[in-house]
């Protein structure tokens, strides 16, 4: 059953790379179209990483959380980027100040 | 290809190569999850190989171990890649005058980090070229590989990794590859609406939210950008 799983994911994920590389897809994309999905990148690499950090509850009350490990060194991780450090260096700084933060600063 | 790609082919390899090491500890704690949720060494390693979409991978794993049936896996998986569809409609342009094995090589490695060097090599150049978004794929796809292989490893010694933290490395990962796109403000508008919305939907929907966010502040950004370009053409 896990092969199976396997084989089909990898199906999935290999269709949504390739259909419109295929050449019988005749659909042509326009200036505006590639305008609009010049955002995807942005948008979607953000969509994915902002829950992480931060958590919404409905539960009762609406309640937003974050961990402060998460919240400082994703400040860290973004002030970073802006100042244009280099991506490699952003993340072993960032991950190194989490590391450092959840192991030895927060449990005091 | 010929030696006279050899200078393409470095170039594509060493451009993606930060963002191939940012995603090795993601690698590891894939291969090593994979472990804990009952996959055999050969699956976990197969499923690098031949899925290699980490936050599909990362799902999937998750849900075998939880125990959820085939057809709720395969449609998150659908969700959690649908924005490939995105790279493969902007790629599509480019590989017009290209043969099947080439299309299919490139759609095969096609992936978020591999997407942003090789539209950004495109737009210093002027020009797509086939060499060098296969071989910043390539190199991905191997260093992503050998990655999960040391998770593979490592998960059959320790128990706990998620406690470690490494699951901030992606957080760490996805803010570096995105904030360096942040040159205007239908960018900022994007990223704060996609933030957003992915934070106050993931309760609601928890399979698609990733999608819906996404759409959201894409569109939120692209209206912004026509208006400010429409405002523009009016003053001057």
């Amino acid at each position: 059953m896990i092969w199976f799983t396997i084989l089909g994911m990898s199906i999935i994920t290999f269709f949504n790379r390739f259909i419109f590389l295929a050449k019988g897809v005749k659909y042509k994309v326009g200036e505006r179209q590639k305008r609009f999905l010049g955002f995807s990148g942005l948008a979607v690499l953000t969509a994915i990483w902002t829950p992480i950090v931060f958590q919404v509850s409905y539960a009762e009350h609406v309640q937003i959380s974050a961990g402060t490990d998460y919240l400082l060194a994703a400040c860290v991780a973004g002030a970073l980027s802006l100042s244009n450090v280099s991506s490699l260096y952003v993340v072993v700084l960032s991950t190194s100040l989490f590391f450092v933060l959840r192991s030895f600063v927060l449990p005091i | 290809m010929n030696h006279r790609n050899l200078p393409t082919v470095c170039e594509g390899a060493l451009a993606i190569l930060p963002l191939s090491l940012a995603v090795i500890p993601w690698g590891i704690l894939t291969g090593a999850l994979a472990i804990q949720a009952g996959l055999s060494n050969v699956q976990a390693q197969c499923l690098s190989l031949l899925v290699f979409a980490g936050a599909a991978q990362l799902s999937g794993i998750g849900m075998i171990a939880g125990g959820i049936s085939v057809h709720s896996i395969f449609g998150s998986t659908m969700v959690i890649s649908a924005r490939h569809l995105l790279y493969s409609m902007v790629f599509r342009s480019h590989v017009e005058s290209l043969k099947l094995p080439m299309r299919a090589g490139i759609a095969f490695v096609l992936t978020d980090e591999m997407f942003v060097v090789s539209e950004a090599h495109t737009k210093a150049k002027g020009a797509f070229s086939s060499t060098f978004a296969l071989s910043s794929g390539i190199t991905f796809y191997l260093i992503w590989n050998i990655a999960t292989f040391a998770g593979i490893i490592a998960g059959s010694y320790f128990s706990d990794l998620e406690s470690l933290g490494l699951d901030f490395a992606i957080v760490a990962t996805f803010i570096a590859m995105s904030f360096d796109q942040i040159k205007s403000k239908p960018e900022v508008v994007t990223v704060l609406v996609a933030g957003v919305s992915s934070v106050v939907l993931k309760p609601l929907f928890s399979e698609s939210y990733i999608l819906i966010a996404t759409i959201i502040g894409m569109v939120t950004g692209y209206s912004l950008l026509m208006f400010i370009d429409s405002k523009s053409k009016v003053s001057t």
